[in-house]
């Protein structure tokens, strides 16, 4: 086979890739996007999830007395988890459970303390997750085939990258020499907007596809009941371990801030962005955040009642394995650095969402001729044919 | 022979190919649209909005305490990979046991001493939930064991036919044969 005619597959190979799926694609891609900035969406929508600092100097409160101020507002009200997003301008989140059994998120000014509202039902985060990440697919036994369905995509996303590669012939002359032609038509337009945004998006197609198959092997692994987890399950504490009380009232247990204190020695450097309260008399506290490497959260699990560390689970502690693959979901959703971080992937996600509507409006327009001319060929072995499909192979 | 039968069929499907692979886009959004009910339904369960579960079971008296006790979803146990087939629970406390109540376990079948009292509830006392193995050969007149353990160390124990805590549940046991 010429080199020629061999590119000529590539480039069919690399047309045909999205497709007759398009639409599926371009909607996982806008989702994605959307996932990405969904935090940011919900903030600008509802401003009881804002937090803004009353004065320049003012400082935030402890974990501690954020539940001590909750516990005077409302009593009655369960504080189960508090957790501190990324960035200032949010509130914080507190997950607590109210008499009437409901268990919501209610968002908690950080410098005074107060419950500024409940979080809406309808979840928009959880949702364009949801929904980018398994099609609303519910699970069942394992993940659900909504996840196949979706991070299946990771491969033809990453055939598209080589294939496109292999095809625009000595591409990196795109980084010098941008070409993007707006008054000859269409085709063109598309077909070097295609091109430009391609080269500019290689390392952001690369993340995403490789960390869209890592899902799909992290779920075939789970549903084969293969680990490759060097955390051990933390079971819960002995019956030596909660004191009895004698007048049977519940004994008292070591404030919020003096267990993030005791973590912090084992942690060192460690900046608490969540705490979760026990779940039951004998489950643990746990507090942590991220540490030196901002993809990996490190944690520690403390007895309530005497604030000993009876688990930990550093940045030291992953095998080598699990420091590639713990870094997956960060490096898919961009959600490890703040909000700068947040603006480039859903920048390259629009992008990349473009790139699967121009490739489609450039295969509306060439590609379906290309490959019936390619079958004539096959068919007739007419040289008139070749030279004709061979022209159309520059792309 | 055959050429003459296979060719016009293998074009056929060509043909329906051609004409309807755009519509595969159509099937695979209808998905989502088809799940998003069923999505926020479950949504609104986990949340508590629908009560403590799908199905009250109600209240039920352990010594001087008491609990309200709910089946999370009104169906059979699930599968839970090697751990088995697991049922879930909800429960809340009393008002005034609150404060009292250490621990709240569920059992199939009596329990012979705190060590073996089952699978612990978790979660707030208003809404906290368990999930209670139920191995496939539990005889459908089984009973479930509520074991409640107090702060300073006393127990309380009552049990109710797992008939009235989970009709699925039974049905689920008949359909799979069980036998004691």
């Amino acid at each position: 086979m010429s080199k020629k005619s061999r590119s000529k597959i590539w480039f069919l190979v690399h047309s045909w890739l999205a497709l007759p799926i398009w639409f599926f694609v371009l909607i996982v891609c806008v989702t994605g996007t959307l996932a990405v900035l969904s935090q940011e969406i919900v903030w600008l929508a509802n401003p009881s999830m804002r937090a803004s600092q009353p004065t320049d100097d003012a400082p935030r409160l402890s974990y501690q007395q954020v539940i001590e101020a909750i516990n005077k507002a409302e009593p009655l009200t369960v504080v189960q988890s508090i957790s501190r997003p990324d960035g200032a301008h949010f509130a914080l989140d507190v997950g607590v459970s109210y008499p009437d059994g409901r268990s919501v998120v209610v968002y908690v000014n950080p410098y005074s303390g107060v419950i500024q509202g409940v979080a809406p039902e309808f979840n928009f985060q959880a949702f364009t997750r949801a929904l980018h990440g398994w099609w609303l697919v519910p699970f069942t036994n394992g993940y659900s085939w909504g996840w196949y369905l979706v991070s299946f995509l990771g491969l033809p996303l990453l055939a598209s990258l080589v294939t496109g590669l292999v095809v625009y012939k000595r591409f990196w002359k795109g980084f010098f020499r941008p070409t993007l032609r707006f008054r000859h038509g269409a085709r063109i337009f598309w077909g070097d907007f295609h091109r430009l945004s391609g080269i500019w998006s290689i390392w952001f197609i690369a993340v995403i596809s490789i960390t869209g198959t890592w899902f799909l092997i992290q779920a075939l692994l789970f549903d084969n009941q293969i680990s490759i987890s060097t955390e051990t399950n933390l079971p819960s504490m002995s019956r030596e371990a909660v004191p009895l009380s004698a007048d049977g009232t519940p004994p008292p247990r070591i404030d919020l801030d003096r267990a993030i204190a005791i973590a912090a020695q084992e942690i060192p450097g460690l900046e608490a962005s969540f705490v979760s309260l026990p779940g039951n008399a004998y489950s643990h506290l746990e507090v942590g955040g991220r540490g030196w490497y901002p993809l990996m959260f490190q944690t520690a699990a403390l007895n309530p009642y005497n604030g000993e560390v009876d688990a930990l689970r550093l940045i030291s502690d992953r095998s080598a394995l699990e420091f590639v693959t713990e870094s997956m979901r960060p490096l898919h959703t961009g959600d490890f650095g703040g909000i700068w971080i947040k603006l480039i992937w859903a920048f390259f996600g629009l992008l990349l969402s473009m790139m699967v509507l121009s490739g489609l409006l450039i295969w509306t327009k060439r590609t379906a001729l290309a490959t019936a001319n390619a079958f004539r060929r096959n068919n007739k072995k007419s040289p008139m044919a070749t030279r004709n499909e061979l022209s159309e192979a520059g792309l | 022979m055959s050429n003459v039968t296979t060719i016009p069929c293998r074009s056929r499907l060509k043909a329906l190919w051609h004409k309807w692979r755009f519509h595969l886009n159509i099937l695979l959004l209808l998905i989502p649209l088809g799940f998003m009910p069923a999505y926020f339904a479950d949504e609104a369960m986990e949340r508590g909005d629908n009560g403590l579960g799908e199905r009250d079971v109600g209240d039920i008296q352990v010594g001087p305490w008491s609990l309200r006790l709910a089946e999370m979803h009104d169906a059979a146990p699930t599968l839970d990979g090697l751990a088995g087939y697991m049922k879930e629970f909800n429960a809340a406390l009393c008002d005034t046991c609150i404060g009292q109540v250490k621990a709240t376990y569920l059992r199939i079948g009596k329990p012979r001493s705190l060590r073996t009292a089952g699978a612990i509830f978790s979660g707030s006392p208003y809404r906290m939930g368990t999930e209670l193995p139920v191995p496939m050969k539990t005889p459908p007149d089984a009973e479930l064991w509520i074991t409640m353990e107090g702060w300073d160390g006393i127990l309380h124990q009552a049990s109710i036919p797992l008939r009235r805590a989970s009709q699925a549940t039974i049905a689920w046991l008949n359909a799979q044969g069980g036998k004691p």
